[in-house]
């Protein structure tokens, strides 16, 4: 009876040709990049720099964006904010994909106990929100942006290290695994040589669209105080530094949440081109 | 050229498909070719053919809903006076379950599992008439009864709590309630046990009798259908490839793919002689042009590829073959 | 069905037990003496017996797992100590923020829901026409949106440019529409696209088509043969991520001064008020635990054959 069905999921016509998704995703990927590791080179301004007598002033060719409640050029900070906050990001993923990879590839490899034991804490882990989490970290160890970033990778390492596992698990029963085995190959040549290409592109997928979720929950806490501290140039802490001015002077606001917003979008058009183009279906 | 007599001869024929063709939308691809078949009322009609074939999708255009995807680009199907593929979805809705009633094979999803399956008698009572909950709840036992089942119990049971023998009696009766002119049955046997599976048809054959109604019984299967129908019609590839009295295509079958269809039951009270045949090529495997079959056939020949049209052997019995030409003269022969 | 909630319930009393010794173990890392925090130190002198008078009486000279011990004895009876900063006790404290953020969280959800299922319904029904594409279009920005951001943005246009809605503040109805919607519209629009999935997957069942072929109207097929099923994964992201909800009222709460428990959260770090900050940690756990524990036994309400299959088991 289903033959009179066919795949109703067909991609909305603007979404259609997946390569333009990721395409789209990649050259925001490479403007973003090259943003961050030339930016701080060709800023016209010091973005630490005050200057009282330029308070709040309007967008000139002096400051392309204008000025700060501080009198600092709002252009310098963020697009040296946006080193601090994708660097932040980038290395938070980084080490929760170290983390989280290994871990699961013993684990959905070994099985048994230890894969018990492994899944009971995680779900005492998960049960604790993620911005819960933070903020207790935050909160027992003080304010800082890398207590921030450890109360993130204390929680994001357990998806990864899910993702791996059940992966593992899967092709670990399959037969030319056993074949392999059989055939006298070593653990280690097998987890490298038939396990590790399986969880390539799932754990990109995964880590891509985590970047955008790992940048919005660093910007909301250092929004809140409890990340980023002033004067360091970074979004989150820009847009609560100007928060008190947003009547007057509402750009001081707009601009870094507009950064904040494309860069986010930026990640997530690349994760779900991704997505598509692997199949990789969402956990 | 002669027609196929089979279809449009006869005055009281209560469905008529004519002509009909179905495509995927915005595309060339043909799921349904020019098919052409009639069910004469009080009748049992056979389609069969192997899965991919367009049997249940020919059901699914006869009850008015092809999904969104897919169109209907040429021909006919008229129950009684109505033309189906021009009403529109609240007059369809109101012919789907009264007069033409639907049975799948299926029958585990049949009922919504999470609803109870008397409620959904109900609903589909008080969704074709005005009854009260409580009218309606009596015609549901009532024909819950009628085909034999502890009705009390089947009105207050979810559906995963029925046997599959239960479930397609139930299924049955939620069919007939409104004595429809055409019950469509599509595989209603193919999930169930051998016995019980004939137990469901002859149940069937009963309440036609009593209902004067007219059936079309789908099946992938042969011996499902031979002793039960009157006309049968053998598809492939979207096409009727032999239409004719069951009893005048059993005897004589004249397209290869039905004959390989014969062939291919194993019959139990008989000596197996030689090998059973098998099936040439993948199933599901159609030829774009002339007939369906002819990447698979077995005395295939170079004129397949063109056009093949159907031509009648006898009054009640045509293939679209050109092994029709063929018998007819060798019965000229031996005549 | 009882077997199914004692396998639930037992799951439940680990995850709390996990979540009490990170919880511990966290405060006991944290820098600074408490005891010199409680003398408050820093302005008065403080003699070496005073110190350990105290440190005895809090029981911080005995061995941790003694110390675990009497405070998940003290956990069990709810008391969780005093607050630093106000010397009140804490449960007292939280008690009195709940409703404010009870009342936040509601309308939020309220919110989500009008927006939720209207759009859900509507792109499963028109898949891939424009409400479709519109309704992904609206999720991609929820997902890359930052709520205080849209929050800022909803006060600036409203409340400062236009003047119909305040900026800030509780108790009026009006005070709560912006903070609700913020925090609403980012999760509504991404479960849009979870209920659009899972309509279209229920949509496609056998049972589906064979409701049809019996002349069911299209709204009760809808509503109550597919609408049902298709709530499940909805309501498992939705368990899944109501802790990112709390902590998005975390923000939504400072950016519009609403004094709910997570102004007093936030409020306790830059305090290092330690007692609070645990009670929040372990009431929003609780919470969290708990209501993944309802999502969970609802599956059974909704789909009653995921009960009998796990009876029969």
């Amino acid at each position: 009876m289903n033959i009179q069905m066919p795949r109703i999921n067909r991609v909305p016509f603007f979404f259609k040709n997946q390569n333009l998704l990721i395409q789209c995703g990649i050259i925001f990927f490479i403007i973003i990049t090259l943003t961050t590791l030339i930016g701080p080179f060709i800023v016209p301004n010091d973005p630490l720099t005050a200057n009282m007598s330029e308070r709040l002033a309007p967008p000139s060719s002096a400051y392309p964006l204008g000025t700060d409640h501080m009198g600092r050029c709002i252009f310098s900070r963020l697009i040296v904010g946006a080193q601090s906050t994708l660097g932040i990001t980038a290395l938070v993923v980084a080490t929760v994909a170290l983390i989280g990879i290994p871990i699961g590839l013993v684990i959905g490899y070994i099985g048994g106990r230890l894969d018990t034991v492994f899944m009971r804490v995680a779900d005492g882990i998960l049960a604790l929100p993620e911005f819960i989490l933070a903020i207790a970290i935050a909160g027992f160890l003080g304010p800082s942006l890398t207590n921030l970033m450890i109360s993130i990778v204390f929680v994001k390492w357990i998806a990864y290290t899910r993702v791996v596992r059940s992966i593992v698990i899967t092709e670990r029963n399959k037969d030319y695994v056993q074949a392999a085995k059989v055939g006298g190959s070593s653990n280690w040549k097998i987890i490298r040589r038939h396990m590790f290409p399986q969880i390539v592109s799932p754990v990109l997928v995964l880590a891509t669209l985590d970047i955008g979720k790992v940048i919005l929950t660093i910007s909301s806490l250092s929004y809140l105080g409890l990340g980023a501290q002033p004067p360091a140039p970074e979004w989150g802490a820009m847009l609560n530094d100007g928060r008190p001015y947003f009547q007057s002077a509402p750009e001081l606001m707009i601009y870094p949440g507009l950064a904040i917003f494309f860069v986010v979008l930026a990640f997530n058009l690349m994760g779900e081109g991704l997505r598509d183009k692997w199949d990789v279906k969402s956990r | 050229m002669i027609e196929n007599k089979t279809t449009a001869t006869s005055e009281n024929n209560l469905l008529v498909v004519e002509n009909l063709s179905v495509t995927v939308r915005n595309s060339r691809e043909k799921l349904i070719r020019n098919l052409h078949f009639s069910i004469p009322q009080g009748e049992i009609f056979g389609l069969v053919g192997e899965s991919g074939s367009g049997k249940s999708l020919t059901a699914t255009v006869i009850l008015g809903m092809l999904s969104k995807s897919l169109e209907v680009t040429s021909g006919s199907v008229k129950l009684g006076q109505s033309e189906i593929t021009s009403l529109s979805e609240r007059e369809l809705r109101n012919i789907r379950g009264k007069e033409i009633a639907y049975l799948s094979q299926n029958y585990q999803s049949f009922f919504t599992p999470f609803i109870k399956v008397g409620k959904q008698f109900i609903e589909i009572i008080r969704c074709h008439t005005d009854m009260s909950r409580k009218e309606a709840r009596k015609v549901a036992i009532h024909w819950l009864n009628k085909v034999h089942l502890p009705a009390e119990r089947v009105f207050n049971s979810f559906s995963d709590e029925l046997s599959g023998g239960q479930l397609q009696r139930a299924a049955i009766a939620s069919a007939i309630m409104f004595r429809p002119k055409l019950i469509i049955a599509d595989e209603p046997t193919t999930a169930l046990d051998v016995l019980t599976g004939e137990r469901i048809l002859d149940l069937l054959s009963e309440l036609k009798e009593e209902l004067n109604c007219s059936i079309l019984l789908i099946s992938h299967d042969l011996k499902h259908i031979i002793n039960r129908t009157r006309t049968v019609g053998v598809m492939y590839g979207g096409r009727i490839v032999e239409i004719g009295k069951t009893s005048a295509v059993l005897a004589n079958p004249i397209h290869p793919y039905t004959d390989l269809l014969l062939q291919s039951r194993l019959r139990l009270n008989k000596h197996i002689q030689h090998e059973l045949p098998t099936m040439l090529g993948e199933p599901g495997l159609i030829a774009e042009e002339g007939c369906p079959f002819s990447k698979r056939c077995p005395s295939v020949r170079e004129s397949c590829s063109n056009k093949v049209p159907m031509s009648s052997l006898g009054t009640h019995h045509s293939a679209a073959c050109h092994l029709v030409k063929a018998e007819r003269e060798e019965r000229y022969v031996t005549r | 069905m009882l077997t199914i909630i004692k396998n639930r319930v037992t799951q439940l009393v680990v995850v709390l037990f996990i979540l009490s010794l990170f919880t511990f173990t966290l405060m006991k890392m944290a820098p600074g003496d408490p005891v010199l925090t409680i003398l408050n130190a820093d302005e008065m002198v403080v003699t070496e017996e005073d110190q350990a008078e105290l440190r005895n009486k809090l029981g911080f000279d005995q061995p941790l797992y003694v110390q675990y011990g009497k405070w998940m004895f003290n956990l069990m009876q709810l008391d969780l100590g005093k607050s630093y900063m106000s010397g009140k006790p804490v449960i007292e404290e939280l008690l009195t923020r709940i409703p404010i953020t009870a009342e936040l969280t509601f309308f939020a959800m309220t919110i989500m829901l009008c927006i939720t299922v209207p759009l859900g319904v509507w792109s499963a029904k028109y898949v891939n026409k424009w409400p479709d594409q519109f309704s992904r279009f609206l999720a991609l920005i929820g997902a890359s949106i930052p709520n205080f951001w849209l929050g800022l943005i909803l006060i600036y246009l409203f409340a400062f440019k236009l003047g119909v809605l305040p900026s800030s503040g509780i108790g009026s109805y009006s005070q709560i529409i912006l903070p609700a919607f913020t925090l609403g519209f980012t999760f509504a629009v991404v479960y849009a696209r979870l209920l659009r999935a899972g309509l279209l997957q229920s949509l496609s069942e056998d049972y589906i088509y064979a409701a049809r072929a019996r002349g069911v109207k299209e709204w009760r097929i809808l509503w109550l043969h597919a609408f049902r099923t298709a709530v499940l994964p909805v309501l498992t992201i939705f368990g899944l991520s109501l802790g990112s909800f709390l902590g998005g009222a975390v923000v939504v709460e400072i950016l519009f001064s609403w004094p709910g428990l997570g102004s007093l959260a936030v409020d306790a770090i830059f305090n290092r008020d330690y007692p609070v900050i645990q009670g929040y940690v372990l009431l929003t756990g609780v919470f969290v635990v708990l209501t993944n524990l309802l999502v969970d036994l609802s599956y059974y309400v909704i789909d009653p054959r995921m009960k009998r299959k796990e009876e029969a088991l």
